[in-house]
Order: C-alpha cells, then sequence, then structure tokens
C-alpha cells in the first residue's frame, strides 16, 4: 500500500472515531475531538501535502494548529454549564 | 530546516497558512462569543444535522486522495491518470457542494436565518466562505486539467488540500463541540 493511501486510510480512521466521539456530550469530549481535528490536520499536511519529506516543516505546520486548538480547547472548559 | 526543502512554491504555502489563519481568527471569534452565550449557542447548534458534515468530510478527504494521486502522476508524465485523478478530485468538490446545498436547504427550510443567533452568523459565513473556496478549487482544478503539466497540477493539488485542511478544523468548532 502506498503511503498516499495510507493516509487516506487513517483520515478514514480518524473521522470514524470522530463520529463515534461526537457522540459522547462532555467537555472532554470536545477536547477529544480538537485533538482529532490537529491529527487530521497533521495527515493532511504531512501525506497529501508532503511535508512529512520535509525536514522539519511538518513540526513546525503542525505547532502552531496545536498551540491554538488547545486554546479552543481551555475555552471550552472555561464554559459554564 | 530550509525553505528550498518546501514542496511547490513557497506563495503557495504563504496562501495555506493566511487562509488557515483567516478560518482560525473567525473560529476563535466564534468560541469567544459562545463564551459569553453558551445556552443560545448549545440550543442553536442542536438545530443543525452534523450528519452531512461528517459525510462531506470523507467525500472531501477522499476527493484530496485523488488529488494528491494526480499530483504524482503528472509528475510520473502519466498524463492521462492525471486528468482522471483530477476529474475525480473536482467531482468529489462537487459532491461537496450539492451536500451542503442540502444542508442550507434544510437550515433555510427549519426557519435557520443568518440574522438570529450569532452562532449562525457565524455558521453561514464560515461555511459559505469555505464553500466559495471549494467553488474555487474546482475551477483550479479543472483548469490545471487542460494541461496536467506536473507544477500547475501540483498548485491546483495544493490548493484543494488547504480547502481540506480548512474543513478538518471547522469540522468540531462548527458541528460538534457545542
Amino acid at each position: 500500500m502506498d503511503r498516499l493511501t495510507q493516509s487516506w486510510l487513517h483520515l478514514l480512521a480518524l473521522t470514524t472515531a470522530t463520529t463515534v466521539l461526537a457522540g459522547i456530550d462532555s467537555r472532554l469530549a470536545a477536547v477529544g475531538l480538537l485533538a482529532l481535528a490537529w491529527l487530521k490536520a497533521r495527515t493532511i499536511l504531512g501525506g497529501f501535502l508532503h511535508l512529512r519529506a520535509a525536514p522539519g516543516w511538518l513540526g513546525a505546520a503542525s505547532l502552531p494548529l496545536a498551540l491554538w486548538l488547545a486554546a479552543i480547547a481551555a475555552l471550552c472548559l472555561m464554559r459554564p454549564g | 530546516m530550509r525553505i528550498d526543502d518546501l514542496p511547490g512554491e513557497l506563495i503557495l504555502w504563504i496562501l495555506i497558512a493566511s487562509e488557515v489563519a483567516v478560518f482560525a481568527a473567525g473560529l476563535s471569534a466564534m468560541v469567544v462569543m459562545g463564551l459569553r452565550d453558551p445556552v443560545g449557542f448549545a440550543a442553536a447548534h442542536a438545530q443543525l444535522d452534523g450528519r452531512m458534515a461528517t459525510l462531506n468530510t470523507l467525500v472531501l478527504v477522499t476527493s484530496g486522495l485523488f488529488a494528491a494521486r494526480a499530483e504524482r502522476d503528472a509528475a510520473a508524465g502519466r498524463r492521462a491518470r492525471a486528468r482522471i485523478g483530477l476529474g475525480l478530485a473536482a467531482l468529489g468538490g462537487l459532491v461537496f457542494l450539492v451536500l451542503k446545498g442540502l444542508e442550507y436547504a434544510r437550515d433555510i427550510h427549519a426557519g435557520i436565518g443568518m440574522d438570529g443567533q450569532p452562532f449562525f452568523t457565524f455558521y453561514y459565513l464560515l461555511t459559505g466562505f469555505h464553500a466559495a473556496h471549494v467553488i474555487a478549487g474546482v475551477a483550479v482544478l479543472g483548469l490545471v486539467t487542460i494541461r496536467a503539466r506536473p507544477a500547475p497540477v501540483q498548485a491546483g493539488a495544493m490548493f484543494w488540500h488547504m480547502v481540506d485542511l480548512v474543513w478538518v478544523l471547522i469540522l468540531p468548532i462548527i458541528y460538534l463541540i457545542w
């Protein structure tokens, strides 16, 4: 199996996990959904946009996304109710 | 880590970073607004049908696979295969737009407009802006299909992956976390 197909299967698996987690009504599930979004974004960047083959660039692109999604997760956890 | 190591044209990476930043700003503003009215946002979100959005995620990532394969085929000089891949990727974009149209039709039929609850203002603006990118992406894929040369096909595929990338960030924040 080639790497593009592997990336696609990885994305399908992450989307399936997203669907399962979306059925759980909790703040921690929201954090998990954001983590899954980051993994999907990283898979697209690394697999489809080929950053995996560019030394250092996948981390450089993934880190700001991780920080932003962590900030969104923190805001979700701060939400009253 | 060197600029030269980046695949494709640098200007496309600047475009990708800019677009992701614009959507991230809009999504962040939505979440911050949601902190001021969590009950209203949760009630508004409950009116959305997330099934279409999940289905559209599967459509877009599959379309992304076809675009990536087309890029590889074009680089290897397999133009006919590249054209087929680009056509399938564009078809995925059209399916995405049809599903999005059905979703909007359902929302409008249910009385969900832009001018009521702020959640829906963000919903229509962000998903509508993304859909505009999908339309642009389909047009770009169509254009690069004509000659199917490696560099333009790579540029078209990169634009398409950006559309995919933005969507996986939109999905949880608009459809799932409320």
